[in-house]
């Protein structure tokens, strides 16, 4: 299998603080990827650097052999990377449909004039991209809700049309920047299945940042782990749990000894 | 209960009269004359009406089960009653009489204004009968005004000849005003009752109610008003004397902001259409009813329709806050005038004189000079954008502010080629196949006239072309845009074509009206472009709502428009400003007509069942079928 993104020797300084520190990183055509750590260990960072949001001083970005360092976020968009974000990020007084349709913007050409003169053409293509806007709407499970303003759909709807959204730009790559977080468990799970599905049924490659440690290990076929910006482990998720790192990332160096312990006396 | 409702009313004829008191310290009541009691006594007796209509809504939204008769038992007149037997027979008069309550409710309102008035004006009239004088520091308080106010001649006030009676009169108008107002929201009650019980459609299909017919009157209103400002137009017929130019003025004025309302009232389908046909073709024979004034007015009116239309793409499409937009009307006006004036430049008369062009005769007409003058000011436009492109808000705010004075220092100081503040003379005037038809059709287009038929039709394309791009994916992106910038170019929005873009279609907007007013003035100097017109712009877009197609239309009328009306008093037209803005921010924060997307916002719930009370009542379209029809894109229909 090849990469479809590759990270080589990433690092990314803001001022003093090196928030992603060498980080290298391969990830998988058609894989689920997920990137954990404690708080401000620079996953978001990294997630920026990817599209475009922050430029990392020392590194290459290698999307399907390309680089996409320098590119500006909608070039990036454009090689298909599309994103959602930690703190949802909606356009707030559009409606759900509309909302999609400006994920769908990189994929509309027909020229300002012909929208002015309404031309067949544009008609067409301005029809399709409410089509397919539905379309991407019924995946995520918003049947019924295209005319709802999004900063009126609940919580667990808003994460969806997110995900909606960046489906509009026909990605090859989402990455999902905490999509469970502030979720019930009933809604954990239908973000899940969907996560599934965008794989399986779309073949979109995912790499998400995911805190919640049931959703990761059920979902991820690989983890990678970044602790003050470097990466300290990589692997099954079984193996990731298994590591020492990880383990005195997450819970500290004292727990970490007896966790060791534990099983070598035993 | 009561006392509080009591207070309301008491509260509602305070507001009341503070309200007139504005209108009578700008002098208005000197300016109508002999009807001016009547007439202040109309406005406020429509003020009364808006105000107990909204609370009786109010009540109906929160007590929808209960309806308007239920509520009558706290009226605001029980603040007198000291005996409980007496307050409950009172109650069931009431219970059984609705009517009454809102009548008392009324005169409560009224008798307070009325009284307030009636002390204000006896104090004034006191004081110039014995000599004392009030001028110096309230300069409309002259015997005229207040002579008007208390339905006397000036002669009686400076010699202190003012019957009390006539006080009493004054007071008893407002508080019968009042009592009407209330009656008049009663008579509507059933229908309001109705209408917030089953819902719009119910009450609309269930046969001709008041709510039809209100409808019907609303739409027929622009109509009447036009054939109305024909028939006054026309020769022999005279009315309301010496003032029938501003009278005109106004009412045209009027017409055509109903006639933008008419459009939102007809249903969505062929009647709409209709109406937009009907009232388009009426909007466009104006230019050949009214007089070189009234033309002259409507046609800068309509040129800063098409400043709005631009402004609105940049501020309220993109986002964008251009303080310095009029730095693209300065650039439209001065091609203009560079092309089609005489030059007065020894370099462009000498470059001219090489090239074989005579330097006396205009370079290019109007029509050839249109092009060249849209795409001038869209250069500046994104001459502009490029430095500004990372600025946001306050920042851009700044630095376009500043780019509007450099434009008109320049014009100010290079005075070789624009003549410095002399101005640049002898624009030559639009013209049709080499004519203008100002002169060839049979005097009923006068010059003035031809400019607000110029101003109409181009304001109407500017419009065309601003609703149909903000419903393309181009106007998605501005609104992403100005929802969150980064996300927005994350999802694929290329931000500096985009921004540039909205830069520059604005600033085409403002050319072509920059052009429009050049040709207007036939004289232009560069103090024609100070800030002052670009707060104008965008007072006039945030006044008839941001986005708003139809608002800024609304807008322009009302800013440009109604200044003219009052001549008299333009030196209050800041204040006004102010004011106006002032009280649209607390009223209708989106303004008068906001755009479906600004409504959407639903600030406050009890505002939200206000509107769609009040407008059930009087038949209008409910928010749901305004926000689901092309209104806007209709809305404007009319001034094509």
């Amino acid at each position: 299998m090849t990469a479809l993104l590759s990270l080589q020797h990433v690092t990314k300084v803001f001022g003093g603080l090196t928030a992603v520190d060498n980080v290298d990183l391969e990830i998988a055509e058609r894989s689920i990827t997920s990137l954990i750590g404690p708080n401000g260990a620079g996953k978001t960072t990294l997630f920026n650097c990817l599209t475009g949001l922050h430029r990392p001083e020392v590194g290459e970005i290698l999307f399907d052999g390309s680089s996409l360092i320098g590119l500006r976020p909608d070039e990036i968009t454009d090689r298909g990377v599309a994103r959602t974000y930690q703190n949802i990020r909606l356009f707030g007084r559009m409606t759900a449909l509309e909302n999609v349709l400006v994920g769908q913007h990189l994929r509309l050409h027909a020229s300002h004039w012909s929208a002015v003169l309404r031309t067949r053409r544009q008609q067409e293509e301005e029809h399709a991209a409410r089509e397919s806007a539905r379309a991407l709407l019924r995946f995520v499970g918003l049947h019924g809700r295209e005319e709802v303003v999004s900063t009126n759909l609940p919580y667990g709807d808003q994460r969806l049309l997110e995900v909606a959204r960046a489906l509009g730009s026909q990605p090859r790559l989402l990455l999902l920047d905490e999509p469970a977080a502030g979720m019930n468990p009933s809604e954990t799970d239908r973000m899940m299945e969907l996560v599934h599905r965008l794989r399986d049924e779309k073949g979109i490659t995912i790499f998400l940042i995911e805190h919640d440690m049931k959703v990761v290990m059920s979902i991820s076929e690989s983890v990678a782990v970044l602790d003050y910006g470097e990466k300290i482990a990589e692997g099954t998720p079984e193996e990731v749990r298994a590591d020492a790192r990880v383990v005195e990332a997450y819970l500290g160096p004292e727990v970490a000894v007896q966790e060791t312990a534990g099983p070598a006396s035993g | 209960m009561a006392l509080q409702s009591a207070a309301g009313s008491i509260r509602t004829g305070l507001i009341g009269f503070a309200f007139l008191s504005y209108l009578i310290l700008i002098g208005i009541p000197g300016r109508i004359g002999g009807s001016a009691l009547p007439v202040l006594a109309l406005i406020s007796a429509l003020f009364f009406w808006l105000n107990l209509r909204r609370e009786a809504a109010h009540h109906l939204a929160r007590n929808p089960e209960q309806g308007l008769e239920g509520d009558e038992g706290k009226p605001g007149w029980e603040i007198g009653a000291n005996a409980d037997s007496d307050r409950s027979s009172l109650h069931a008069l009431l219970t059984a009489r609705p009517g009454t309550a809102l009548a008392l409710r009324g005169l409560l309102a009224g008798l307070t204004t009325g009284l307030l008035i009636a002390v204000v004006s006896g104090i004034f009239a006191a004081a110039m009968g014995n000599g004392v004088a009030i001028q110096p520091v309230l300069d409309k308080i002259v015997p005229i005004n207040v002579a008007a106010l208390i339905g006397v001649s000036p002669g009686q006030i400076v010699q202190a000849e003012v019957s009390f009676i006539r006080f009493l009169l004054q007071i008893l108008l407002f508080a019968g005003a009042g009592t009407l107002a209330g009656l008049a929201v009663s008579a509507g009650g059933s229908n309001l009752t109705t209408a917030a019980r089953s819902g719009f459609l119910a009450a609309h299909v269930s046969g001709p109610t008041l709510g039809s017919v209100g409808r019907f009157a609303g739409i027929a209103l622009p109509f009447v008003l036009l054939a109305y400002i024909a028939w006054i137009g026309l020769p022999g017929v005279t009315a309301f004397g010496t003032n029938e130019g501003t009278v005109r003025l106004l009412l045209t004025l009027i017409a055509t902001g109903s006639g933008l309302f008419a459009v939102r009232l007809s249903r969505p389908g062929r009647e709409q259409r209709i109406v937009a046909v009907l009232l388009g073709l009426g909007v466009v024979s104006m230019p050949f009813i009214l007089d070189q004034f009234q033309n002259s007015v409507m046609g800068l009116v309509f040129i800063f329709v098409m400043m709005g239309l631009g402004l609105n793409i940049v501020v309220g499409y993109a986002g964008l806050l251009d303080l310095g937009y009029v730095a693209f009307f300065a650039i439209g006006a001065y091609t203009y005038a560079f092309l089609s004036a005489p030059f007065s430049s020894p370099y462009i008369s000498g470059l001219l004189i090489l090239m074989g062009v005579s330097p006396d005769s205009p370079l290019l007409g109007y029509w050839m000079a249109l092009p060249v003058a849209m795409l001038t000011a869209a250069i500046g436009g994104v001459l502009l954008g490029i430095p500004v492109l990372r600025l946001r808000g306050d920042y851009l705010a700044i630095v376009t502010l500043g780019f509007g004075e450099i434009i008109r220092l320049f014009m100010l100081n290079l005075g070789e080629l624009t003549n410095g503040p002399r101005g640049i003379l002898e624009i030559s005037q639009p013209a049709l196949f080499g004519v203008s038809p100002a002169g060839v059709t049979f005097g009923l287009l006068s010059s003035q006239g031809w400019i607000f038929l110029l101003a109409l039709v181009s304001s109407a394309l500017v419009a065309f072309v601003a609703i149909r791009l903000n419903s393309s994916r181009l106007g998605r992106a501005w609104f992403a845009m100005q929802e969150d910038e980064d996300v927005a170019e994350a999802t694929g929005v290329h931000l500096v074509r985009t921004k540039l873009l909205a830069f520059a279609i604005g600033a085409t907007f403002a050319g072509m009206a920059g052009q429009l007013y050049a040709a207007r003035q036939i004289n232009i100097f560069p103090e024609n472009f100070t800030l002052f017109v670009s707060i104008d712009a965008l007072a006039l877009i945030i006044v008839g709502g941001i986005g708003s197609p139809a608002g800024i239309v609304l807008g322009a009328l009302a800013l440009k428009g109604l200044p003219e009306v009052l001549r008299g008093v333009d030196e209050y037209r800041i204040v006004t400003f102010a004011a106006l803005l002032v009280i649209m921010m607390i009223v209708r924060p989106a303004g008068i007509l906001p755009s479906a997307r600004r409504r959407t916002q639903g600030t406050d719930p009890d505002e939200a069942g206000f509107d769609d009370s009040g407008e059930l009542m009087e038949g209008l379209v409910s928010e749901e079928q305004v926000a689901a029809s092309p209104g806007l894109a209709n809305g404007k229909e009319e001034v094509r």
